[in-house]
């Protein structure tokens, strides 16, 4: 009969569904894994500048500190920084079949912490006049309210930065993301509560009323 | 939760293009065919059954269309189920003009017993069930007989249209009733047909007697009676070269009320079945499953579509509310920048093959009318908004069913 000869139809949509469906998750992949390789790119020039900027401060060490070219260094591989995050951000927020970007969070926030350090570093010895603004923040368990108030604490700290452009080391790192290191230094600075803007390793704001006197600070 | 929804979503993804694929496989297969009826090769006698209740608007014409029908109608039985307008004075006056009338005058007891009642009066082969407010065109009847030849066919079912077509909402169940006659169609072919809709359906008066009829306590007894002639191994046939025309609702609310009622009877038959389910041929190899998928993809989708906007209301609540706290702006450039993702686009590609499939189907059912200029924007409202009504109504039959099994206790 008829039909009988036409239920083949039933397993030939499955075959076939099966081939659009695998080269849709392939295409898939191919995207993710074209920005992962972007933001590969990103941390390995961005690892590259630090090392370059340890060595110098090294160098400086034996001999004498150019401050000047110092100051300039860091100033370069912050923008750099501020640009990148963003770009990674969007990334992550789209990323729905690899993990990998999670993973290369961690490395830049190494690294975001590697530069950190430096930035005290180069403030202390060099007596800079730049402000350090560490934004820590969490990458894990946010609640609704959480994700809103760190949208907005973003937006703020977007502002300051276009605003304020060379004064300030915007430096945003996930704080709760288990590495040792951050973990150390959020001990050594009593940071308590996420997310909070760090300014100068000394000031504190978690509130939204504090974040907003935030400018008061950076005078 | 958040972790699982891209899975959840490529598993929507995966049905959506098994089923699209599945249409586009079983329409390149019968394209040459697809409007043919069989040769009439044997005369049958047909008594066509129009129960009414309150129909004084539009009984005279189902009448003069029945009448009109180029093959040979038996008898028409009129079955007035108590109606409390002229329906009954209206019938009456046509008795002279119609020979072949028959008014039965009974106590309002229901579509399905009114039928019931009416299949033992019938005295023919074929009985054809028109509801009172649907014309069959002349040749419909010619080109649904020809299927009787082969005597596991117990009804056959034609091209059903909407007869108002004017307003808004019309327009949009003129474009639904076509996708629909076109799936149903393509279904035909692999003896999936699970419903014979009331405007007109060509039953064998054996096959009806062999089940016993039609379920009263059912709420849609078109659809109950298919799957029990389904499950006693009857085919089911369509014809998209016959066509009958009907009034669909006009506005919003009865369109509700009588989806409401669809999906009512769906979720009785679901429930009258449910030992069927991967037994008993394509009834549970394929009806059953298909219409549990589509409920349970209704509510997940929803669930999920509630899940995601509630969340959003929420959140951006939280932000506007935050950002006047700060002082910040809430529209910022930041807002601007959107990274689609791989889902997205994925869901891109499938909205559009989506469009692709309904498009086709305006064609092929010499429809294209609803593609011009003037009802493009209709066209666009029925790909999104229109199907987007589904699940919701599901969630609200899905209440009232179990309030009224409760009640039925």
């Amino acid at each position: 009969m008829m039909e009988k000869s036409q239920k083949i139809v039933f397993l030939q949509a499955l075959i076939v569904t099966f081939l659009i469906f695998n080269l849709g998750i392939f295409l898939g992949f191919k995207l993710e894994e074209n920005r992962i390789n972007k933001v590969n790119t990103f941390y390995l020039e961005s690892e590259m500048d630090l090392l370059d900027q340890r060595i110098q401060r090294e160098i400086f060490d034996i001999t004498t500190i150019n401050c000047d070219k110092a100051i300039e260094a860091n100033i370069d591989f912050a923008d750099k920084i501020f640009a990148e995050a963003k770009i990674i951000s969007r990334y992550e927020s789209a990323s729905r079949l690899s993990n990998e970007l999670e993973f290369q969070h961690k490395r830049f926030d190494l690294l975001r912490t590697l530069f950190w350090i430096n930035s005290i570093r180069i403030k202390r010895d060099c007596n800079a006049d730049y402000d350090n603004l560490v934004y820590l923040y969490k990458l894990n368990d946010l609640s609704l309210e959480d994700k809103a108030k760190q949208s907005v604490f973003s937006n703020v700290l977007t502002g300051v930065k276009e605003k304020y452009g060379s004064k300030i080391m915007l430096i945003p790192i996930a704080a709760d993301t288990g590495i040792p290191s951050i973990e150390l230094l959020l001990d050594a600075y009593n940071v308590t509560e996420l997310p909070v803007i760090l300014i100068n390793e000394e000031i504190q704001l978690n509130d939204l009323d504090e974040v907003k006197e935030l400018e008061k600070y950076l005078e | 939760m958040v972790q699982i929804l891209p899975y959840v979503y490529l598993g929507y993804m995966f049905i959506s293009i098994y089923f699209v694929t599945f249409y586009l496989l079983l329409f390149i297969r019968n394209r040459k065919n697809m409007f043919e009826s069989p040769e009439v090769t044997k005369k049958y006698t047909i008594s066509v059954l129009v129960p009414a209740y309150n129909e004084q608007d539009t009984i005279e014409n189902t009448i003069k269309a029945v009448f009109d029908s180029k093959y040979p109608i038996d008898e028409l039985i009129v079955l007035d189920d108590g109606s409390k307008d002229d329906t009954g004075k209206i019938v009456k006056s046509l008795l002279k003009k119609y020979s072949k009338l028959v008014y039965i005058n009974k106590e309002n007891s229901g579509k399905a017993d009114s039928l019931n009642q009416g299949i033992k009066l019938a005295k023919s082969e074929l009985i054809a069930v028109v509801d009172a407010d649907s014309y069959p065109e002349k040749e419909a009847f010619g080109r649904l007989v020809g299927f009787f030849d082969d005597e596991k066919v117990g009804v056959a079912t034609p091209y059903i249209i909407p007869r108002n077509r004017e307003k808004f909402w019309e327009k949009l169940q003129y474009i639904e009733y076509s996708v629909i006659a076109f799936t149903r169609k393509l279904l035909g072919y692999v003896d999936a047909i699970y419903v014979t809709p009331g405007p007109l359906a060509l039953y064998r008066k054996s096959a009806l007697e062999h089940i016993g009829g039609f379920d009263k306590e059912n709420m849609t007894e078109d659809i109950e009676v298919t799957w029990h002639l389904t499950k006693e191994g009857y085919k089911r046939k369509m014809s998209l070269g016959a066509v009958a025309t009907t009034t669909v609702p006009s506005k919003l609310k009865p369109w509700l009320t009588q989806r409401r009622r669809w999906n009512l009877g769906g979720l009785q038959c679901i429930s009258k079945y449910k030992r069927y389910f991967l037994r008993k041929g394509m009834l549970g190899f394929f009806i059953l499953p298909f219409f549990i998928l589509n409920l349970f993809l209704g509510l997940v989708g929803l669930s999920i579509f509630l899940y995601l906007s509630i969340s959003r209301i929420i959140t951006n609540y939280f932000y506007v509310r935050s950002s006047f706290i700060v002082g910040s702006a809430v529209i910022s450039s930041g807002n601007f920048h959107y990274t689609p993702s791989f889902l997205n686009y994925l869901g891109i590609v499938l909205f559009v093959f989506g469009l692709i499939y309904t498009v086709l189907i305006l064609f092929i059912m010499k429809q294209n009318v609803m593609l011009k200029k003037h009802n493009f924007f209709i066209f666009l409202i029925y790909s999104t908004i229109y199907l987007m009504f589904y699940p919701f109504i599901l969630v609200t039959s899905l209440y009232h069913y179990f309030k009224g099994v409760q009640r039925w206790r």
